[in-house]
């Protein structure tokens, strides 16, 4: 019932938002600065958002009606070797994901490209190395 | 890890379908425990011998030399 609830209000959000972008690109003329890419964003967000919300009404309405096929789903979504092979995946593509974006920050870095944009690549890099590590501390702790 | 477990659900006339209903997993998961492919975690396992009312130990068993 929360779940529908929020997917309704997530609906009106993305519409609201997606007219309010279309509105503003339409009515302000000679937009400046943040104003000019603020209503395409407005309508990309929306469409997003309005997307995920009508996805998840239409998902709860259908399992509604076949409640068979909303329990197997159910049962494979918490499958224990569906979340192994999918959690196993992550690990895979985030190891992948570390050298990747190494030698992305190497490349660019030769390339001589602005220090503000490389330097904001080093640190969410940096981020995502800091954040793996603390929940290996935190996996740690509790198991 | 080795299982017998093809063997008893068969003893059992039950297919992979109607066992993984019971133990609310999917059929992909009976097929690779049955393979071999998968090894089961101690809840699963658990659940499986309470379901055939015997121990873990009739049904999974642990071969010595085996790689992890």
């Amino acid at each position: 019932m929360k779940k529908i609830f929020s997917a309704y209000i997530l609906t009106i959000v993305g519409v609201g938002l997606l007219t309010g972008g279309l509105y503003f690109i339409i009515a302000i003329e000679n937009p400046q600065g943040l104003l000019g890419a603020l209503p395409y964003i407005c309508v990309g967000l929306g469409c997003a958002v309005f997307g995920h919300g009508l996805g998840e009404i239409i998902l709860q309405n259908a399992m509604k009606r076949a409640p068979d096929a909303a329990k197997q789903l159910e049962i494979d979504m918490k499958d224990e070797r569906n979340l192994a092979i999918a959690n196993q995946a992550k690990a895979k593509a985030y190891d992948m994901m570390v050298f990747v974006f190494g030698a992305l920050m190497f490349s660019f870095a030769l390339m001589g490209i602005d220090l503000l944009v490389l330097l904001l690549f080093v640190f969410t890099y940096l981020l995502v190395i800091v954040y793996s590590t603390y929940y290996r501390f935190k996996f740690n702790k509790e198991m | 890890m080795k299982n017998r477990l093809e063997k008893i659900r068969k003893q059992h006339g039950i297919n992979q379908e109607e066992l993984a209903k019971a133990l609310e997993v999917s059929r992909q998961t009976i097929g690779s425990l049955e393979n071999g492919r998968y090894n089961p975690s101690i809840l699963l396992a658990f659940k499986i011998a309470r379901f055939f009312d015997m121990t873990i130990e009739e049904i999974f068993i642990y071969v010595e030399d085996e790689k992890v």
